[in-house]
């Protein structure tokens, strides 16, 4: 060891003085570190490719060969758009909730140790994990092109552009759950109980315009469903189908979303520091 | 002059446990003073570090880190505080520096930027200059995966300083070192320490770490056991001797009892003396029978921890 890295106090110490300046900068580290783990990690890389690969090209194309002629619409785009937001939303959520793993393997301390809000760490993740979740993009382009989806690539990209509120919706209901739930193995299972009653019951595969009884109160009450609706929304504006494809108004969409983003982080980040905390 | 550590009255009690981890224990850490905390496995020493880093909740009590207080100012204490953790918490699936990059932006040192290449020249330098003093070299660069749990260490302790705490949380941070890598770390934080007065806090179980400490801990079950200077640790719990013998073995004797010194003769006719102060020198220059043996015995720290676990578990018992 030599002398010459001793740090000293007392030399000049480099930093970012505005405190909002230095959440944000924490924030963007936070979400990076999310991106790099998703690109080193081969195997959870291939899966989030291939996830929508086999629920658009299997579950997709069977409903669309069996049923699809039924609708007043064409089936495929409606799927598609519907994966698009369940493919960023869920990313979100799975990607949030390994924070459950990473308090057991003792990352959250060097997290929670640092002098910034637990707020900042929270959207870092969820920054981050939305993405990450952006990679899925490369499987679901992949089976728009093998399955010859008829689509104009401007409302897909405009799709796309609500990827930001997919992204915080989700990872918001990710920290909401990781707010009552601290075992990674509960964690783990409770997880996939989250994403795929939602894929099914919000309306991403199947509709749910018709839905009544439990099924059509499931629906409503599901988060998923009004993100995957405005995202429906935003596809098919000024479209005939928007009759039969779009459950509520865009604004509905988007207030019961808002609202369940803000409800979702604060209760899910007080229980979650909470938890932490109060053992 | 205010304590860099304040701790009044804390008390920790765990959800569905009987007993507190941590029974109403009071101490003070003055700037720049190294003080080991010490105790058995389960004693309540990495409860009390959790408690003052922020990362677990007291039940009860009163902290104040560089005068600020742990419930009111959390956010003042973590930025003025560094942490070695137990166990590693370190992100495998990054490389050393990206660790070390996320952690420069957490504590606002540098502008996050996605690639090495694109930091300031000043954070490239540093980050090379302290891996070279630890021994990484360009290992710092590759993934987590592929570090021994030394190198790990050595990372972290790089990490914990990079944001040049005042005060830094050493909670066994030399366990899975090799004593080379133990040694090489001493002489790093000494430097530090001397560089910056850092306040080091320190829990272990290498006792002979804690001989250099300013004053010792001792906590068990949850309460301190005792606290002072290792001297005086020693001097209150153990006797300090000399071992001697002499070929006019009788004369030696005659002299110690005219000396008014208590001698007793071990099963090999070795003579044993106790004495007081810090040095055996005073005891030694008034002997004038000739010496063929001259044996200070004076007992480690390790001794008196041991001996002060022994009696407070007698007592208790």
């Amino acid at each position: 060891m030599t002398a010459r890295a001793v740090p000293s106090r007392r030399a000049d110490r480099p930093g970012i003085r505005s405190r909002l300046a230095r959440e944000a900068n924490a924030t963007f580290a936070i979400a990076w570190r999310e991106v790099l783990r998703a690109v080193k990690s081969p195997s959870s890389l291939a899966f989030t490719v291939i996830f929508p690969v086999i629920f658009m090209g299997v579950l997709g194309g069977s409903i669309s060969q069996n049923l699809g002629g039924a609708l007043p619409y064409a089936y495929l785009p409606f799927m598609l758009i519907g994966m698009v937001a369940n493919t960023l939303y869920q990313g979100t959520i799975v990607g949030v909730t390994n924070l459950v793993e990473e308090r057991e393997n003792d990352f959250t301390a060097e997290l929670f140790v640092a002098p910034i809000s637990r707020y900042a760490v929270l959207l870092g993740k969820i920054v981050g994990s939305g993405i990450a979740s952006l990679i899925s993009l490369v499987g679901i382009v992949a089976m728009i092109l093998f399955m010859q989806i008829p689509l104009n690539f401007g409302d897909l990209l405009r799709v796309i552009a609500l990827a930001p509120i997919l992204a915080l919706a989700g990872g918001s209901l990710g920290v909401f759950f990781i707010g009552f739930v601290q075992d990674p193995k509960t964690a783990g299972a409770g997880v996939a109980l989250l994403v795929f009653p939602q894929m099914f019951l919000a309306g991403a595969l199947i509709p749910v315009a018709a839905s009544t009884g439990i099924l059509g109160l499931l629906a409503k009450l599901m988060p998923m469903t009004y993100s995957i609706d405005l995202a429906r929304n935003i596809f098919y504006a000024g479209k005939p189908e928007a009759a039969f494809t779009v459950l509520n108004s865009p604004w509905i969409d988007l207030g019961v979303t808002i609202g369940f983003f803000l409800v979702f982080t604060i209760v899910g980040t007080y229980m979650f520091v909470r938890a932490d905390r109060n053992r | 002059m205010d304590p860099m550590i304040q701790v009044e009255h804390l008390v920790k009690r765990y959800k569905k446990s009987a007993s507190p981890a941590v029974d109403d224990i009071a101490f003070e850490v003055g700037a720049g003073e190294l003080f080991a905390f010490l105790g058995p496995n389960g004693a309540g020493k990495t409860t009390t570090i959790s408690i003052l880093t922020t990362t677990l909740a007291k039940t009860t009590g009163a902290v104040r880190i560089d005068g600020h207080d742990l419930d009111r100012e959390a956010t003042a204490v973590r930025s003025r505080i560094g942490i070695i953790f137990q166990n590693p918490s370190v992100d495998l699936h990054l490389s050393g520096e990206e660790n070390i990059r996320l952690h420069v932006a957490l504590y606002g040192l540098y502008t996050y930027r996605p690639f090495y290449r694109t930091m300031p020249v000043d954070y490239r330098t540093r980050i090379e200059e302290l891996a070279d003093v630890v021994g990484l070299g360009d290992e710092i660069f590759k993934p987590l995966k592929t570090f021994s749990g030394g190198m790990k260490r050595k990372l972290e302790i790089i990490r914990s300083l990079m944001h040049r705490p005042g005060v830094l949380f050493l909670d066994e941070p030399t366990s899975g070192l090799d004593p080379v890598s133990r040694h090489s770390l001493w002489q790093y934080l000494r430097r530090v320490r001397a560089a910056d007065g850092t306040t080091i806090f320190l829990t272990t179980h290498y006792l002979e770490e804690a001989e250099e400490a300013d004053r010792v801990c001792v906590i068990d079950h949850g309460r301190i056991a005792t606290i002072g200077t290792p001297d005086e640790l020693k001097a209150e719990l153990l006797e300090r001797s000399i071992v001697l013998d002499a070929a006019d073995r009788a004369a030696l004797l005659a002299e110690l009892a005219r000396l008014g010194l208590a001698a007793t003769v071990d099963e090999v006719g070795l003579i044993r003396v106790t004495y007081s102060g810090p040095t055996a020198q005073p005891l030694i220059s008034r002997l004038s029978t000739p010496l063929t043996v001259l044996r200070v015995h004076d007992p480690s720290l390790e001794d008196a921890y041991v001996e002060l676990l022994r009696s407070t578990r007698e007592t208790a018992a």
